[in-house]
């Protein structure tokens, strides 16, 4: 739907250029409409939740649906948040989120470091073992990982949520490739001087691979805060709900208003919103490299 | 003693401190954390899932020897082969679309001079957005009545569309969907590609007097190949695995027209009646399902180059 209104508003701009007396080349215009229709296309919806989170339950019943909300009072927000265990559910996010991403770090950096810059027996079948994982997505296991997060009695904690998914075979390869463009040298120079082999690691090689570090955190981030099969099937009390499972719940049992659920659905955006206006060149390119290389 | 070196071997030094024996035990304690994660939690799960899809269980906690009855009663459930269906036709076009849009998208923000970056930014906005929040705003959006979709095509006197109403519109709206969600990523990556053709030989081609369409067609297509397949590939694997945006924009609806294959898994394994081994063994035929398609798409692309 998005693209082809994106097509139909494409035609009617050739008197423009003929006015324009050839100066500006059809094909410009024509690219510059298009890509225009699709930038719209990306952003309507979320320009439409963000106004339909400042507006009233009647104003969303309305007919035809008004543009702006009457005012621009956060009221829906405030309700919200002191109507729902709301602030829970954004600080199981933040921590799942943010401890996830830490333990990924830690961990992905470690085995990264021995398979790029060590030798030793099996490195190879591990590294291999490491990439067929990409392979077997969460979703495919569901039920097997499930068991075995039950047997260690993690059902129904953060822990449940935070650990399975951690050692991501993406992360372990992304910084690897990076490692391995750090010269021996400066490890053997390390060494030499007398520093022990994690010593070496987390002070010389880690400051060093900072790029890399970065894109696999972002990413990490992003895809956690985001998650939502694995926190529904673990986290079965409420304490325990991320915003997205939160999200999903209140919505399908038709309780809460949906102009609730769209601030809530709002404050779950920006946070990935503001990461990316920051960090949006490193994104760029960590995706160019984990997709192609 | 080896020396740490992966790329050459130099010459070995008099003394390491911390002694050859710290090296040589170094590397598998670093791999230990990350191991142990993935052998516990990624790598005996996948080998149980195999085990496990020959027993059934109704609470997940004993289990009964079945052998491959789960899978016989996998093969005739009308339900499985329902969501089957809709699996293959969802993953079908959600693929071939979000490669047509994302590959024409990537061109054309590659062809601007001024305004590359915003677009990229702009278009890969939707990725961002948690699966669960597009499903809930595209469920309002796509609302017959009063939805912003239909009061817009009411304007160009287009008479509403029933969305999530009719069987085979939900399924269009899934695709759709599912495309305005990762349409970014994927323009992200064959615009890397692009960028990694050399101008010059558009330049040469121009000269030739070739159109923009044989540009395309001659240098634009066969260099991009490589991206290309890492795009199919991605999005054949996100096909298949969509789960999250579609449980809250038709919640599989209606009448099962856009259940998928990892929803019929979470549901059997999860929602009652429980039926375990039906859910695993599911499980089992979606990863041979994906494996074998990745298979094929390398074995096509690779042919493909040779010729």
């Amino acid at each position: 739907m998005s693209e082809t209104r994106a097509i139909t508003v494409v035609r009617p701009p050739r008197t423009w250029t003929s006015i324009g007396g050839g100066s500006v080349r059809v094909s410009d215009v024509l690219r510059v409409v298009v890509l225009v229709g699709g930038a719209l296309a990306c952003l309507v919806p979320l320009m439409w939740m963000f106004l339909g989170s400042f507006k009233s339950p009647t104003e969303l019943a309305q007919r035809p649906p008004s543009f702006l909300p009457e005012s621009w009072a956060p009221d829906n927000y405030i309700e919200a948040l002191s109507r729902f265990n709301f602030v829970q559910y954004l600080t199981n996010s933040a921590i799942v989120t943010m401890a996830a991403t830490a333990l990924t770090l830690a961990i992905n950096a470690m085995a990264a470091y021995a398979l790029a810059k060590y030798n030793f027996r099996g490195k190879t079948f591990l590294f291999l073992l490491t990439l067929a994982t990409i392979m077997i997505p969460l979703q495919v296991i569901l039920i097997p990982v499930y068991q075995v997060v039950a047997s260690l009695g993690l059902v129904d904690t953060l822990w449940g949520l935070i650990i399975p998914a951690a050692a991501t075979p993406t992360g372990v390869f992304l910084l690897r490739q990076y490692m391995l463009s750090i010269p021996d040298e400066l490890i053997e120079a390390a060494r030499v001087d007398g520093s022990g082999e994690f010593r070496t690691f987390v002070q010389i090689v880690l400051p060093l691979c900072k790029p890399a570090l970065a894109v696999v955190a972002i990413f990490s981030v992003m895809w956690r805060w985001s998650d939502f099969l694995w926190p529904l099937v673990i986290a079965q009390s409420e304490s325990v709900y991320t915003l997205p499972v939160a999200l999903a719940r209140f919505n399908a049992e038709l309780t809460v208003p949906f102009n609730l659920i769209l601030a809530m659905g709002m404050v779950s955006t920006i946070p990935v919103l503001i990461i990316f206006l920051i960090f949006q060149r490193q994104i760029a390119t960590g995706i160019a490299n984990t997709g192609i290389k | 003693m080896t020396t740490a070196s992966t790329t050459t071997a130099r010459p070995r030094r008099s003394r390491w401190t911390g002694g050859g024996w710290g090296i040589k035990i170094a590397p598998y304690l670093f791999l230990v954390p990350n191991m142990a994660i993935f052998a516990v939690f990624t790598i005996y799960p996948a080998f149980n899932g195999f085990n496990m899809s020959l027993y059934e269980s109704n609470n997940g906690r004993t289990f009964r020897w079945v052998g491959l009855e789960n899978y016989g009663r996998i093969l005739t459930d009308v339900e499985f082969w329902n969501v089957a269906r809709n699996t293959a036709v969802f993953a079908v076009g959600f693929v071939v679309l979000s490669t047509l849009i994302a590959l024409v998208i990537a061109a054309l923000v590659n062809a601007q001079r001024r305004g590359k970056t915003f677009f990229r930014a702009v278009f890969f906005i939707p990725v961002l957005v948690s699966p669960v929040v597009v499903g809930l705003i595209w469920n309002w959006m796509l609302e017959r009545q009063n939805g912003l979709v239909n009061t817009g095509l009411g304007w160009l006197g287009t008479p509403p569309v029933p969305w999530l109403v009719n069987g085979t519109w939900a399924m269009v709206a899934i695709i759709l969907v599912g495309m305005w969600m990762q349409v970014g990523f994927y323009m992200l990556i064959l615009l890397a590609g692009l960028q990694s053709i050399d101008p010059a030989l558009y330049e040469a081609a121009r000269m030739d007097g070739a159109n923009w369409w044989q540009q395309f067609r001659v240098i634009t297509v066969p260099l991009l190949q490589p991206s290309i397949v890492v795009v199919v590939v991605l999005g054949t694997i996100h096909g298949f695995q969509s789960f999250d945006f579609i449980w809250t924009l038709t919640g599989g609806g209606p009448v099962g027209a856009t259940t998928l294959m990892v929803q019929y898994i979470y549901e059997n394994g999860f929602q009652s009646p429980i039926r375990y081994g039906v859910a695993t063994a599911g499980g089992v035929l979606l990863f041979i399902a994906v494996f074998t398609l990745t298979i094929i798409n390398w074995l096509i692309s690779r042919r493909r180059e040779a010729v």
